[in-house]
């Protein structure tokens, strides 16, 4: 390995950018907060951007790892222990001072620290809690931070970080159990959900007491409330978990193996869920760091690999609502596997990562945080796979014809949401707009409807756009694909939809598995 | 509608805030009807385009009138409505002052829900206007780039060339993220700049060429974390996913011009 004990300030950001550029989130989203005096910074509740790379993804905070020095080794990332590559480890000096000039200069909405695992987790964790703590009490830094929970690191260190941070995360890393034990042997599934259930009840504490300034409800809260659903958490600490866990009450006792195995295509979020007797202490550090932010205000997330370990679309989306169910995160990422050890037991990439699909990915899980779809009605065990040429709502929309057209004028906003074309801001607009008199499609162009979509799923009073509209199969599904091959160029892709079979990252996927 | 059977009458007025709104406080109480109605900003040294058979009416900006205009719109129709309104006037659109008048008109007759009714003309069009102010304005936010100009003590100065009047706004934003800074926002389309204290106060100055050009020589220097963050933005890209298109759809090249990274 090489070290580079006296590097400069340059030398180690090359270095500990570089190292942290594959996480996925650089959100500066989910809590707004107003300037205050003596201190610098202030945050919004949509987040801000502030630059695209050259591969199109946002940069809105200082994304960097604290030393990507490591005592893993996962076969997937570009630090493990055994790779040789230039290490570098920050002071926590460096990381403030870097944070607060770049802020200043409007590059950054705040820091995203991340760190490998050096000496032990709780070591690590205390790194990057002394370093957060600095930023806030020495630098006086009020904008946005985001860092990574530790696993295995103690739960006063997490709780720490809690009290500083704005958003923590902790990698679910695999969407399946197997796929983790096979590619990060240093880690289980029960050391990952373990601080993320202790964040969980932390923010729930932390809201009971400090209100909504103790932290704000996700998009998915909001949704499964307007549904009249099972609002997310709810079941946290009860048996139903257990459950869920995939066998009774004993085997979720047995150490030896974390968690019951079982053949994952029966029931793929069955690793998502903690046993009961797990319930974590709550906050104990309110009289020892500043309260005023609120525990956690801005939520947690967490992000995983897809593509590394042959999982089905239909498994990935039934642990993402695990995720938001009972654990009421805030977002859930997803990272195109890209083979970056040239690991031989992963899955070779021929050309691109599997982009399309993690965007596919990206698109159900909007349906479920803000549509109020359920994963079970975008994919089945025995249609595993989201359409690579249609967006999953148009996908759903074709399979449930017998829902359409829906009358602009009259449907409530739930129903307006599942029409394809139709988003979020635009089903409120026309739900305002109806309160002055009815609408055609005239208005529903300026409200912003995409109407080359939803031109086969709606009326206006009663009639369809044009009178040789069929609501059919074959011919909405003709025309959606006439018209979505601009759709495919914003991927990077220069190819025409037909020749895309070929590259298709079915095909890849299917290498992964051999 | 073109109107046969009378002229139509065109307002005419400075091209502020506060002359638009005393266009509009006139107009609104002349009892013309107001599909004949237009509002015009004189912009300087403008060439004046006459209409035949049209009838000009010049207003004198009164702060008075404005303000009766304002309290009238937050009252009697909604804060929504304000916001609508102020967005759509900090526009460079020249109907917008036509747009507003009539969106304000039709508010006072229906109320709050005005701001929805995207089915009538004028609701339509101050929406569109304001909906391209907001979008520039939050480029800013996002793009803006200050710079050390100076050490001792620290002074922030950044050059924007946006279309809309959009600085009060974006000032407004670092004025709350950076309350104890000493800043400058300097707006090179329309030389307008608003300077911001340590106390927490600002306020817009109308610079002249030799402050102009001043600012804009101090802002082309060289710094030490220009370079590093240079160096962490093209650290930051993956190789593998390299999207340019994406980049320029989210981050359009007009608006990269004083952007350190891309300089």
């Amino acid at each position: 390995m090489v070290f580079q004990e006296n590097a400069t300030l340059r030398e180690k950001l090359a270095i500990l950018s570089d190292a942290a550029k594959y996480d996925v989130a650089c959100t500066s989203s989910g809590v707004e907060r107003k300037g205050k005096k003596g201190q610098v910074g202030n945050a919004s509740a949509s987040g801000i951007c502030h630059s695209f790379s050259a591969d199109g993804r946002c940069i809105s905070l200082l994304k960097i790892l604290f030393t990507n020095e490591c005592i893993y080794h996962c076969k997937y990332c570009i630090n493990r222990c055994t790779n040789d590559i230039p290490r570098a480890t920050f002071t926590p000096e460096e990381v403030c001072t870097l944070t607060m000039e770049f802020y200043r200069r409007n590059y950054i909405e705040g820091l995203f620290l991340s760190s490998g695992v050096i000496v032990s987790p709780d070591y690590t964790m205390e790194q990057i809690c002394k370093t957060i703590r600095d930023l806030r009490r020495t630098y006086r830094f009020n904008g946005y931070i985001h860092c990574k929970a530790i696993p295995g690191a103690s739960p006063e260190l997490i709780e720490e970080a809690g009290w500083y941070a704005d958003r923590m995360s902790v990698n679910l890393e695999l969407p399946t159990m197997r796929g983790l034990q096979e590619l990060a042997p240093n880690k289980n599934r029960k050391a990952i959900l373990t601080p993320m259930r202790q964040i969980q009840n932390g923010m729930a504490e932390s809201r009971e007491l400090l209100g909504m300034k103790g932290g704000n409800r996700s998009a998915y809260w909001y949704t499964q409330k307007r549904n009249g659903r099972e609002l997310p958490g709810s079941q946290a600490d009860s048996s139903k978990d257990r459950m869920l866990s995939g066998g009774g009450p004993k085997a979720v006792r047995d150490k030896k193996s974390d968690f019951p195995q079982q053949p994952l295509s029966d029931k793929p979020a069955s690793g998502i869920a903690l046993p009961s007797s797990s319930k974590n202490p709550g906050l104990f550090l309110w009289k020892h760091c500043d309260i005023s932010r609120g525990f956690v205000p801005a939520g947690q997330s967490t992000q995983m690999i897809v593509g590394a370990a042959g999982e089905s679309d239909y498994e990935i989306m039934a642990v993402t609502e695990a995720l938001y169910q009972r654990f009421d995160l805030k977002r859930v990422f997803y990272s195109a596997f890209i083979n970056v050890n040239q690991d031989a037991t992963l899955p070779a990439l021929n050309g691109q990562p599997p982009l399309r699909r993690e965007h596919r990915l990206y698109q159900a899980d909007f349906l479920l945080r803000y549509y109020g779809f359920r994963a079970d009605e975008l994919l089945t065990e025995k249609r595993p796979f989201f359409n690579t040429y249609l967006d999953p709502k148009c996908d759903w929309a074709l399979g449930h014809l017998e829902q359409f057209p829906v009358e602009i004028n009259t449907a409530d906003y739930n129903t307006l949401l599942r029409v394809p074309g139709i988003g979020t801001k635009s089903a409120k607009r026309i739900v305002a707009a109806r309160r002055t008199g009815s609408l055609d499609f005239q208005t529903l162009k300026a409200i912003g409807v995409v109407m080359k979509r939803a031109i086969y799923f709606i009326t206006c009073n009663g009639r369809m756009m044009y009178q040789f509209l069929k609501i059919d199969e074959d011919y909405i599904t003709r025309n959606l694909l006439e018209n979505d091959v601009e759709v495919m160029k914003g991927f990077g892709e220069k190819v025409t939809y037909r020749q895309l079979t070929l590259f298709d990252d079915l095909s890849l996927r299917l290498e992964g598995k051999e | 509608m073109t109107p046969v059977d009378k002229p139509v009458r065109i307002y005419q007025c400075e091209d502020t805030v506060n002359g638009i709104l005393s266009a509009v406080y006139d107009a609104g109480l002349s009892g013309y009807g107001h599909q004949y109605i237009k509002i015009q900003p004189l912009t300087k040294g403008q060439a004046e385009n006459l209409e035949l058979f049209s009838e000009y009416i010049f207003v004198k900006t009164d702060t008075q009138k404005a303000e009766k205009v304002i309290s009238a719109v937050r009252h009697k129709i909604s804060e929504q409505a304000y916001i609508d309104m102020m967005y759509a006037i900090a526009s460079c659109q020249e109907d917008r002052a036509t747009a507003v008048y009539q969106f304000i008109t039709y508010g006072f007759s229906i109320g709050a829900k005005i701001c929805g009714a995207l089915q009538l003309p004028c609701v339509e069009r101050v929406f569109e206007i304001k909906r391209s102010v907001q979008n520039e304005e939050h480029f800013f936010i996002e793009f803006l780039r200050f710079q050390e100009v100076q050490k001792n003590p620290p002074l922030l100065a950044a050059v924007i060339e946006p279309k809309h009047r959009i600085i009060p706004m974006v000032t407004e934003h670092f004025a709350d993220r950076f309350m104890e800074e000493w800043f400058i926002i300097y707006d090179k389309t329309h030389r307008e700049a608003s300077f911001h204290y340590a106390d927490g106060g600002w306020d817009m100055h109308i610079l002249n060429e030799e402050e102009a050009v001043k600012l804009e020589e101090l802002t082309e220097q060289q710094e030490e974390y220009q370079d590093l963050w240079k160096f962490f933005f093209n650290n930051i890209a993956i190789a593998e996913r390299t999207n340019k298109t994406l980049q320029r759809n989210l981050m359009p090249l007009r608006l990269r011009k004083h952007v350190t990274e891309f300089r």
